[in-house]
């Protein structure tokens, strides 16, 4: 057997409930079972999380505005018909931003959802689209949201705000100018 | 498919200078490059080189520091030193993720770590001899890593940018755990002191040569800064380091091993003295005082974890869980 690294998972992260989700980045993992464990441990060290999903990176469908910009792409995208499927839809908002749970749409291809997305959700502007299929896509149960999340948020000493090195630098000059 | 769109030929008929042109203009406004974008050969090539370098150093970062582990002296400090390891282990994570959205694979990256052909910060080629390293590996080396860092946190390629914005949230809790156990180690029994100042001796001038070559000496640092992936260069962001530690550690009563060093009351900046670039490249070169056991340390872990590695892919395949 080759040495590998195995593939690529995209990682979600929803902070609290009842907020869209982020994209975080991606880790390797030899399944979809142990992404969302790598996931947790790589990304979730802090601050805080409630869910976290995770897909196969070949799922993403990627388009940026500078792709789409003379409209031939999306002209081109034709309904071949066929069984209609969920996809999520992703999308970066702002330059310095990141990539945010839009919604979702129903299509029967990656190209289609991604021409349905953009109706549905282009009234501003979005820099950066994605798309992927709700079906390769595996959710953190909300049942363990707990026992996968919650230690997180314990560790005070994580906080650069645990350790008070203004003040002691403010006490020490204060001691040196007495003694000078 | 998301990050491997790099490679393709755009068919939109425009020429290489005008499409150059677009690119530049692009970054001129404060716009991020994403994956999918067009961008120059070289820009995608200095970019891999630079992530890829980045990511090695998280990595190969655990090691000096994680050799204090076992020998904490007080359970608080423990458990911060393994918080701070294992967050560099994910600030190499975030960072090999960002070369990946380039086309570099781990499998390649792993492999030039691994062969020497990729180098890592020449800082963690030096050994860890007391515990009052840590503290100084900490507020120097994290310090003088989250003064580049917040540079890069505002660079024009858009996963790079976001993967440096969330490793800056993090380091400040590494930079500000070293300096107070230097405020504390200093002012400490005569033991303590001594322990705080010979440490202080042996990581200031290496921790000055963190920031790379003079400008003169950096001819890459032009082309970096007019593709906003450096906004600024060696030598401004080394003074930065200087005017800020340097008073900071004399308050607590440090000695610095630079006979030079002195604050200019006209420019406002501290001057200090020259460097010894004989020893750094001495170091990158490969013959530091610890270059052999770092690397002996990283084969010897990714060897003992290729069982690891083949068992979970063969789990995989047998329940056809493969994605
Ligand atoms: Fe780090
Ligand atoms: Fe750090």
């Amino acid at each position: 057997m080759p040495d590998t690294q195995w593939p690529r998972f995209m990682v979600f992260q929803q902070m609290a409930p009842g907020e869209p989700l982020v994209h975080n980045g991606t880790v390797h993992a030899p399944d979809i079972e142990m992404a969302l464990l790598n996931g947790r441990d790589v990304f979730v060290r802090r601050p805080r999380a409630h869910a976290m999903w995770v897909t196969p990176v070949e799922c993403i469908f990627a388009k940026t505005a500078q792709e789409l910009a003379d409209g031939t792409w999306l002209a081109g995208v034709q309904d071949a018909g066929g069984a209609e499927e969920k996809y999520h839809v992703f999308g970066k908002l702002h330059h310095l931003g990141q990539l945010d749970q839009l919604g979702m749409v129903e299509a029967a291809s990656a190209p289609m959802a991604m021409k349905r997305a953009i109706e549905g959700f282009g009234g501003k502007p979005v820099l950066v689209w994605w798309v992927f299929p709700a079906a390769r896509t595996l959710y953190s149960d909300e049942a363990e949201a707990e026992s996968l999340f919650q230690f997180s948020e314990s560790h005070d000493f994580k906080n650069q705000a645990f350790y008070p090195v203004i003040t002691m630098m403010r006490q020490m000059r204060a001691k040196g100018k007495l003694e000078d | 498919m998301y990050g491997a769109s790099v490679d393709d030929i755009k068919q939109d008929g425009k020429a290489e200078p005008e499409r150059l042109a677009e690119f530049e203009a692009r970054i001129a406004r404060g716009e991020k490059i994403e994956p999918g974008d067009w961008m120059p050969a070289e820009y995608r090539k200095q970019l891999i080189r630079m992530i890829s370098q980045h990511a090695h150093s998280e990595i190969v970062g655990m090691l000096p520091e994680g050799a204090w582990i076992t020998r904490a002296p007080s359970l608080k400090r423990k458990l911060i030193l393994l918080a701070k390891v294992q967050d560099e282990a994910g600030h190499g994570q975030y960072l090999y993720h960002a070369a990946e959205t380039l086309g570099a694979t781990r499998e390649e990256m792993v492999e030039m770590l691994l062969t020497g052909a990729a180098k890592y910060s020449n800082i963690f080629n030096y050994p860890t001899l007391n515990w009052a390293d840590i503290g100084t590996i900490g507020w120097l080396v994290d310090g003088a890593a989250i003064m580049n860092q917040t540079m890069l946190a505002r660079c024009s390629y858009g996963p790079y940018s976001r993967a440096m914005v969330r490793i800056c949230m993090e380091e400040n809790f590494h930079k500000k755990q070293g300096q107070e156990q230097v405020i504390l180690l200093s002012q400490g029994t005569p033991a303590q002191r001594r322990m705080m100042q010979d440490a202080i001796t042996r990581w200031w001038w290496p921790t000055l040569m963190m920031f790379g070559p003079h400008d003169t000496d950096s001819p890459n640092t032009p082309t970096l800064v007019k593709w906003g992936i450096k906004t600024r260069t060696n030598d401004e962001l080394r003074q930065d380091f200087v005017d800020q530690l340097a008073p900071d550690l004399m308050a607590l009563g440090l000695t610095l091993p630079d006979p030079d060093l002195k604050y200019n009351e006209e420019t406002g900046h501290w001057e200090f003295g020259s460097i010894d670039w004989d020893e750094f490249w001495r170091v990158v070169k490969g013959d530091g005082p610890m270059n052999a056991q770092r690397m002996a340390a990283r084969r010897r872990a990714h060897d003992d974890g290729l069982w690891v590695r083949q068992a979970l892919a063969a789990y995989a395949e047998k329940h056809g869980s493969l994605n």
